[in-house]
């Protein structure tokens, strides 16, 4: 009874496991149908429909994605460096040194992994305003730079580094930043790459924030700068959103199908810390 | 002349006392052993020398200067952790070299000390492996390795044998102590092991709680314990620590001074000291025998009395047999019952 219960059980959870996978597929496979498809086709799904690629020139005509595609990299790399850096410095803060209020602080950082960005919206705006930061790329990655999120994971994969080496590189005359470049960044290596992947993976995707603190070509992200194309005072053409989408959607799907078992990897190595 | 020396060193951590007015000097080119028990206050005192702890108070001196506030990068002194410490990410060649680019030692030197160390070591084939893919013994010679190239003159150890299995820890050991004469180093040598002092040590520290029971030659704790823990804590099988019972008074009361009781006295004497006699002597069960092929150990006892003597070889003797022990009058140790120090006697 118990053996044909769990293969039962197997069963279900492959149907299960297949029914979301195609779920989730559907909507890509709708948008990579639209996109390569002349208009008329858009619900007509004839297999044997000709393909163009009418669509992407025509969004490309329309609105500068080269520009928003630049804009979003440059904002993540940018996102993303400032975060090793100050993360790294404060996670190292944390873990090698005793200081007055050390305990305090590390509970402040805990705050805001409970705080909702979208909460602080108003209050950053008149921040990055008073700082004279308004429509810039660098406006809309401040808020982001300092993560507690990036802090904690740091912090975490720091103290699992055995004092032993730090003293064994103490004795050979290496700096406090030395030990911190020599001996625990190598070793965080998959933290890095991990929280890398989700930094990037955020914030290419974030739309709220960059659609208040940005108001032109110059520094809007692929997000808003797709949202404001499909809008309809444009008109709503599927098949040339559907371009637009399959544009600004390729980059990361290409990485994750290269990158897979990094990211999912990646995942794991978070939740067993 | 005195490259160490450590003057009413204390250390306390909270409530706990870990070493108490700690005094001693090592002389250049000695291997100085720290022996004695876990926990007992070893590693504290090798790490106060390294500069990784600072002393609640006392001083210490290397070399004639005052190091006790000084960090361990200023002390120019080299160490071998107990797990070695190499870095993970880092091949054997890289690991040795660490320090040395961190010193910013040119190139050309660099290379020839490595040439130095590998050749010493044996290590020219696994300069390109990581510890991940090194034996325990491997490991172990990159760490000296590591040592080594810093050409301080000071090396600390701190139990490097203790995760070796035995016979590694026995070729270990002569290769250490070679290499420590070889390169003519002050070497300071952690262990719980009283066979890796005695062997390998010029002079051996035994402490105990934090104090230091005896500092002397291994010749020295081995023929004249200080206290019944150094008498017990030497040499294997242990000393007996006998208490003088009327058994034992009437057949050794003639070599013993008067006053004897087992109140305020302790008899000692080694296993290998001690004879089956055919008349005179105490007479004892045998309750365990243990061959060990070069020796075999007799555990006797007499009254409440447990002894344990060592033969050559093995014997017909059989559990249950009486027998008559007795040993030579300079083969006795007297001990105070109180203090457990040594009393001045026969």
């Amino acid at each position: 009874m118990r053996s044909w219960d769990n293969g039962t059980q197997k069963t279900l959870e492959t149907i299960g496991a297949w029914m979301l996978g195609i779920l989730w597929l559907i909507p890509i496979v709708f948008s990579f149908w639209s996109a390569f498809h002349p208009a008329k086709f858009t619900t007509n799904f004839d297999l044997f429909a000709p393909l163009t690629i009418e669509n992407f020139i025509r969004a490309l005509s329309c609105a500068p994605f080269p520009r928003y595609l630049m804009n979003t990299f440059i904002l993540v790399t940018l996102i993303l460096a400032a975060q090793f850096v100050l993360c790294t410095l404060a996670a190292y803060g944390f873990v090698r040194f005793d200081f007055f209020g050390k305990d305090i602080l590390f509970a402040l950082v805990l705050l805001q992994l409970m705080i909702m960005p979208e909460t602080l919206l108003v209050e950053n705006y008149r921040i990055i305003k008073s700082l004279g930061l308004l429509d810039t790329i660098t406006g809309i990655g401040i808020p982001y730079m300092a993560s507690a999120f990036g802090i904690f994971l740091l912090r975490q994969s720091f103290k699992t580094i055995p004092k032993e080496l730090v003293e064994a590189a103490q004795i050979e005359g290496v700096s406090s930043l030395g030990i911190l470049w020599k001996v625990y960044v190598p070793l965080s290596k998959p933290i890095y790459i991990a929280y890398g992947l989700v930094s990037v993976s955020y914030h290419w995707n974030e739309f709220l924030w960059p659609l208040v603190i940005t108001s032109s070509v110059n520094t809007r992200p692929l997000t808003v700068g797709l949202a404001i194309f499909a809008a309809p005072e444009t008109g709503v053409d599927w098949s040339v959103i559907m371009a637009a989408t399959v544009m600004t959607t390729a980059p990361l799907l290409v990485a994750f199908i290269l990158f897979q078992r990094q990211f999912v990897q990646s995942f794991m190595h978070l939740g067993i810390k | 002349m005195d490259v160490i020396t450590l003057k009413d060193v204390d250390k306390i951590w909270g409530n706990f006392q870990a070493l108490n007015h700690v005094n001693f000097q090592c002389k250049e080119g000695q291997l100085l052993a720290l022996l004695g028990p876990s926990g007992c206050g070893k590693s504290t005192t090798l790490r106060l020398i390294a500069g990784l702890e600072t002393p609640t108070s006392g001083t210490i001196e290397i070399k004639g200067k005052d190091v006790t506030f000084l960090p361990p990068a200023k002390r120019n002194i080299s160490m071998v952790f107990q797990n070695y410490a190499l870095f993970p990410h880092l091949t054997v060649k890289e690991n040795i070299l660490f320090g040395l680019k961190a010193r910013k030692v040119p190139v050309t030197e660099r290379r020839k000390r490595l040439a130095n160390a590998v050749d010493l070591l044996g290590l020219s084939t696994l300069l390109d492996r990581k510890p991940a893919h090194l034996s325990g013994g491997q490991r172990q010679r990159v760490a000296l390795g590591r040592a080594i190239v810093a050409q301080s003159s000071i090396c600390l150890m701190d139990e490097p044998l203790s995760n070796l299995d035995a016979k590694l820890r026995q070729e270990m050991r002569q290769e250490i102590r070679s290499l420590q004469q070889r390169l003519d180093m002050t070497m300071i040598y952690v262990t719980h092991d009283q066979v890796e002092a005695m062997t390998m040590a010029d002079e051996i520290i035994l402490i105990k709680d934090g104090n230091i029971e005896q500092h002397g030659t291994a010749e020295d704790l081995y023929n004249r314990p200080e206290t019944i823990f150094a008498a017990k804590f030497i040499g294997s099988p242990p000393m007996n620590i006998l208490s003088p019972d009327a058994n034992l008074m009437k057949a050794f009361s003639s070599m013993l001074p008067d006053g004897i009781t087992p109140e305020s006295h302790r008899i000692g004497v080694r296993p290998e000291d001690i004879q089956i006699s055919e008349n005179r002597g105490i007479n004892v069960e045998i309750e365990t025998i243990e061959y060990l092929g070069a020796d075999t150990m007799i555990g006797c006892r007499f009254g409440e009395q447990r002894i344990t003597m060592t033969v050559k070889g093995k014997n017909r003797l059989h559990i249950g047999d009486h027998i008559t022990l007795d040993w030579k009058p300079d083969h006795i140790h007297l001990f105070d019952a109180q203090s457990g120090r040594r009393l001045k006697n026969i």
